[in-house]
């Protein structure tokens, strides 16, 4: 093949691309939107990893060494042991840290939001002894007695402080404290909504640990390597962790990795999920364009091309629109990211702010998947065009009869019927992973049968829901309904992007609804408390809350529970300590032996001792995270209860093994003396605990919404990623409808000239439209409910023993789908009815 | 077939004899219709003043050279195009001004049309596509002259068919039916049997013979086969935008010699 030829057919592409420009456009617009997605989410986390980077140049910065307990969340290292450590030879300086999570009170007398960012308390090291560089107060001074906090400026400006004012912080394990803000200092790590309280080191470590202990001890050394003074100081100090600074500082860079790899991974999913749906579009646009250009590429098939170099052309075409595609994607990607991180910043989530980050390795990805992406999907079209007969470009038409749906209707079936085999033996199977699995195998199975099988289906549910919908309109109706599936194939490939779309948002409604409600039956069966008090979820119900309201008229039992963090069998386990007469608030059914939680006895839920194999009176030996051993017994063994945990354990246990600093009530349960006035109990129960401010009193309907609400913000970031999907979806049907209407335009021409309003055409354009839509919304509703309810079916075991189907939402969706489908007619709509009559006689 | 098919050449003599009948409505009338394309150096006169006038219930044939003007003057005369000066007349209504609504409800209360290609709507059964203008305009069918018009042109069998089930001829006898069945003042037909063989062309000529020697419909065609305009009462010959010559009572020869006169000048 000579050079010439070859440019000649790239020619021919390219004036034809540059001749089709809206269609040109639209296709880009899919590509665009799917590699968008994948760009933005490598560019967001790249540059949060940058940024983080940056901020851990100074973490352990002058610190060679940093000695700490062997496990996380214990009491932490000895007081007595920071002048040990002082005394190794080597050791310059040593400077012990003690803090913990706070909350800062603003002045307006309220929490201060922090968003996700930490919000802690932290000990004052003067600058003499400081290790690393010296804290920089930008206004004030730094506190120097109890009473006296430093404020990062950050924090300054969320709860609207200065220097001298006075307001109040919450310590968790500790209570409430006033305090006076003596200095405002600047920070390398002052992201959006970081909140660090300096205080006083005595007062410190008062608050943070039980008096005979600190955090962590960072060391530094006088002319020792790092790994040298490590070892040293591990031999000296067996019980505890020596790490040199460098491994601190990668730890805490691993840990941030390791977030952001999950926050790149969840991204790029849906990316996935938006590139498959555009996938449709793109290979719909090809079909089309394949099809309108059948007498063009005919003729050139006659004047001598070769099938080669016909299909190719038609490649050619896909790689160039793949191309800019994923160019202008990759800046919509830039853009996404950008936009993500002041969305994300405008609820102080706490984003370091840096430049975007826009490395190789996104660009080229980006390009990559935009190519080939849109390369197979033009594939097929591709290797249609050139079966084109030259002959064709003589006939006056050339209908481009669609091959029988035949064979392609037995793979479907096939398929759908390994998927309905899979798909009952997972829900039919124990509930657990593999029962999950079984259930994915099936639905992807499922999917697969349906979007091979679409075709064959649009017709009687076009039929059907056209019959009901389009019926009023009459000739209209009817020459919409014929129109919507007129060519099964394109039907079924426009509205398959909105099945995936809908598939996808439903099977998740189902989950939410189904969470929800297993969670208010297990709230009304488990709980027969008159009032639940709570916290915020980083900190729980401060101590004192419930001394508080015990003491309040009306209370006939408090029941704290806590969280008791152990090892057993080497393994963690968290059980629950219990405060109170949890049979008055929230009993569980003994089956076996005692309800005895005194001393070291513990209950156990059936499934839990199934698994341990213990029973009644077995010992249970236990580690504590200051690596403390003790036996406990068990006394009693209970129903499976998803509020209550897998072992309860007492309050005298839990005030024995958790350290001071890690203590903590996760709620309090109030039941009230008989005949008490709850409202009356409920204004006493606000007063009570009015002075530590961030405590809720809630009844038990009340306690269900707060838990809802958590819920639904967890759907409301899936459903906004997944709106994206949906937005590909809407302009495939606007491509198809756009690129259809050019394909019929002569029909169109005659219909007006036999006297079809414009009006009559535009409504028929939007019904045909509607009825592409609601095709794809139903499947994918019905698709979408039943991997919901499945899925929720195998999870039963882990505390999703309620299925709810959001019927009024499903409903819903596929009323906004119809309506969406007009709305995505309308420009095609008026391109139609824009049609001259001539246009049915001359080829104008 | 079963509908009646009239010879060509001897049909439109041996009935209803035809002459100039002055007494007789106008059905249709160009007043000095021009039609330009373009402007300046590429400007092109498809139309240069033109007037004629077509009496109800004839059955008239305007033929000429490519680019005589021929189909711009059936569009203008139609409602399809609009001219570039002059008027044009259907029954009383003057069409020049129009808007686009009520030119389509012109077109679909008082015109019907059959052309060369793509009549019919693909999805629509051949009943559909009969009733789709009187269904469009959500008028009532008149369901005796509707099984009349069904029978004279032999489609009651295909009724349901769409189409893609028919042949060439009977997809078009499927558009003279539609146009036939909202009895329109006049009919258009541009090139009807251009697509069509010899048979299934007579076939469509007779059905439109026939409508207008015994319904007393008016139909207008254009064409550029001698034979088709046989069937008519009227020729009416234009060459570069002008009506140069008309004949009544043709025949097939008398227009053929005609045209390769027209062709020469």
């Amino acid at each position: 093949m000579s050079l010439t030829a070859s440019s000649t057919m790239r020619r021919v592409s390219l004036r034809n691309l540059a001749a089709h420009k809206i269609r040109l456009a639209l296709t880009v617009l899919s590509v665009v939107l799917g590699t968008a997605f994948i760009a933005g989410s490598f560019v967001f986390t790249d540059t949060l990893g940058h940024t983080f980077n940056g901020l851990f140049s100074d973490v352990a910065k002058g610190v060679d060494v940093q000695v700490r307990s062997q496990q996380d969340g214990s009491s932490g290292v000895p007081l007595g042991d920071v002048e040990r450590i002082k005394a190794i030879p080597g050791v310059r300086a040593v400077e012990p840290e003690v803090g913990g999570n706070i909350v800062l009170i603003g002045s307006n007398g309220k929490k201060v939001q922090g968003g996700g960012a930490p919000s802690e308390g932290m000990s004052f090291t003067p600058p003499a002894e400081h290790l690393g560089n010296p804290i920089n107060f930008t206004q004030g001074r730094a506190p120097s007695k109890a009473g006296e906090i430093g404020l990062n400026s950050g924090a300054a400006k969320l709860a609207k402080l200065t220097v001298g004012d006075h307001t109040k912080v919450l310590i968790p394990s500790a209570g409430t404290y006033d305090v006076t803000v003596s200095g405002i200092y600047s920070v390398k790590t002052d992201t959006g909504g970081y909140i660090g309280a300096l205080f006083a080191r005595d007062q410190a470590l008062q608050l943070f640990t039980d008096g005979k202990h600190v955090g962590v001890v960072d060391v530094a050394g006088a002319g020792l390597s790092q790994t040298e003074l490590q070892s040293r100081l591990a031999a000296a100090f067996p019980e505890l962790k020596v790490m040199t600074g460098k491994e601190v500082k990668d730890e805490a860079k691993s840990d941030v990795d390791t977030a952001l790899k999950f926050i790149n991974y969840f991204l790029l999913a849906f990316g996935a999920i938006a590139l498959l749906v555009g996938t449709f579009i793109i290979y719909n646009t090809f079909s089309m364009i394949v099809a309108q250009r059948l007498r063009e590429l005919a003729l050139l098939r006659a004047v001598g091309a070769s099938r080669r170099q016909v299909s190719r052309s038609v490649l050619f075409e896909a790689i160039i629109v793949g191309l800019v595609g994923s160019v202008l994607g990759i800046a919509g990607g830039v853009g996404l990211a950008y936009g993500l991180r002041s969305l994300l910043n405008s609820f102080n989530v706490g984003l370091p702010s840096g430049p975007l980050q826009l490395e190789p390795r996104t660009v080229i990805v980006a390009v990559l998947v935009g190519v080939v992406v849109t390369a197979v999907s033009a594939y097929t079209p591709a290797r249609r065009a050139s079966k084109v007969p030259p002959v064709a470009a003589m006939r006056e038409e050339f209908a481009s009869t669609g091959s029988s749906l035949r064979k392609r209707t037995i793979a479907a079936t096939v398929f759908a019927a390994l998927g309905v085999v899979a798909l009952v033996s997972g829900a039919t199977a124990k509930a657990g992973g593999s029962a999950a699995g079984m259930v994915g195998v099936g639905a992807l199975a499922l999917i697969i049968g349906v979007l091979l099988g679409a075709p064959a289906l649009s017709r009687p549910i076009v039929g059907l829901v056209g019959s009901a919908v389009a019926k009023p309109f009459g000739p209209v109706g009817r020459l919409a309904r014929t129109n919507a599936v007129r060519n099964p194939r394109r039907t079924a490939a426009t509205a398959f992007a909105l099945t995936l779309g809908l598939m996808l948002v439903t099977a998740i409604a189902v989950f939410g609804a189904s969470a929800k409600r297993s969670v208010n039956a297990l709230i009304d069966n488990g709980v027969t408390a008159d009032y639940i008090i709570t916290g915020p979820n980083s900190i729980g119900v401060p101590i004192g809350v419930a001394d508080a309201v015990a003491k309040v008229d009306g209370v006939a039992t408090t029941v704290s529970l806590h969280p008791v963090d152990v090892k057993i069998n080497g393994k963690d386990s968290e059980g629950t300590g219990v405060d109170g007469d949890l049979s008055q608030v929230g009993p569980v059914t003994i089956l076996q032996g005692r309800d005895d939680l005194t001393g070291h006895n513990i209950l156990v839920a059936q499934d839990k001792a199934q698994s341990e194999g213990w029973q009644v009176g077995t010992s249970v030996p236990m580690i504590t995270r200051d690596g403390k051993a003790i036996t406990t017994k068990v006394s009693g063994i209970y129903e499976h209860n998803t509020l209550m945990g897998p072992w309860l354990a007492s309050g005298e246990l839990y005030r024995e093994v958790m350290p001071t600093r890690s203590m903590v009530d996760f709620v309090v349960l109030i039941k009230a003396d008989q005949g008490t006035n709850l409202a009356t109990l409920r204004t006493n129960l606000e007063n009570a605990t009015d002075k530590f401010l961030v405590v809720d009193v809630q009844d038990k309907q009340q306690f269900k919404g707060e838990q809802a609400k958590q819920i639904n913000g967890l759907l409301a970031i899936l459903y906004g990623l997944l709106a994206l999907a949906i937005v590909i979806a809407i302009l495939g049907i606007i491509n198809t409808l756009a690129l259809s209407v050019v394909e019929r335009r002569r029909e169109i021409g005659m219909l007006r000239a036999v006297g079809m309003l414009r009006g009559q055409l535009r409504r028929t354009i939007y019904l045909e439209s509607m009825l592409i839509a609601v095709f794809g919304a139903i499947v994918g509703v019905v698709l979408g409910t039943t991997f919901g309810v499945l899925f929720v079916r195998t999870l039963r075991d882990g505390g999703l023993d309620h299925i709810a189907v959001p019927f009024g939402q499903t409903v819903t969706m596929v009323v906004i789908s119809a309506v969406v489908g007009v709305l995505a007619a309308l420009w095609p709509a008026i391109r139609a009815a824009r049609t001259r009559p001539l246009a049915a006689i001359a080829d104008i | 077939m079963s509908q009646p098919v009239t010879t060509p050449g001897a049909g439109a003599q041996d009935t209803d004899p035809v002459g100039p009948r002055p007494s007789r409505a106008i059905a249709a009338r160009a007043i000095n219709l021009s039609k330009i394309y373009g402007a300046g150096d590429t400007q092109v006169f498809a139309l240069r003043e033109v007037s004629a006038d077509f009496v109800q219930g004839e059955f008239t044939a305007i033929m000429g050279p490519s680019g005589s003007g021929k189909s711009t003057l059936m569009h203008c005369l139609a409602g399809l195009d609009g001219a570039t000066s002059g008027s044009v007349l259907v029954g009383e209504t003057e069409l020049t001004g129009l808007s686009d609504k009520k030119m389509t409800q012109l077109r679909r209360d008082r015109i019907g049309f059959v052309f060369q290609a793509f009549n019919l709507v693909p999805t629509l059964t051949a009943l559909e596509n009969i009733t789709l203008p009187m269904d469009i305009a959500g008028r009532k069918l008149d369901k005796p002259w509707l099984d009349s018009v069904i029978n004279t042109l032999g489609l009651a069998d295909r009724l349901d068919h769409r189409p893609s089930e028919l042949s060439g001829g009977q997809q078009q006898r499927v558009a003279c039916a539609r146009a036939l069945a909202s009895r329109p003042e006049i009919i258009f037909g541009d090139e009807p049997t251009g697509n069509l063989d010899s048979r299934s062309s007579g076939e469509v000529l007779g059905i439109l013979r026939n409508s207008v020697t015994h319904l007393g419909q008016t139909v207008v065609i254009v064409t550029h086969d001698p034979r088709a305009a046989s069937y008519a009462d009227r020729v009416v010959f234009l060459a570069d935008g002008r009506i140069v010559d008309e004949m009544r009572q043709p025949t097939a020869d008398s227009v053929l010699d005609r045209m390769k006169n027209l062709e020469q000048v």
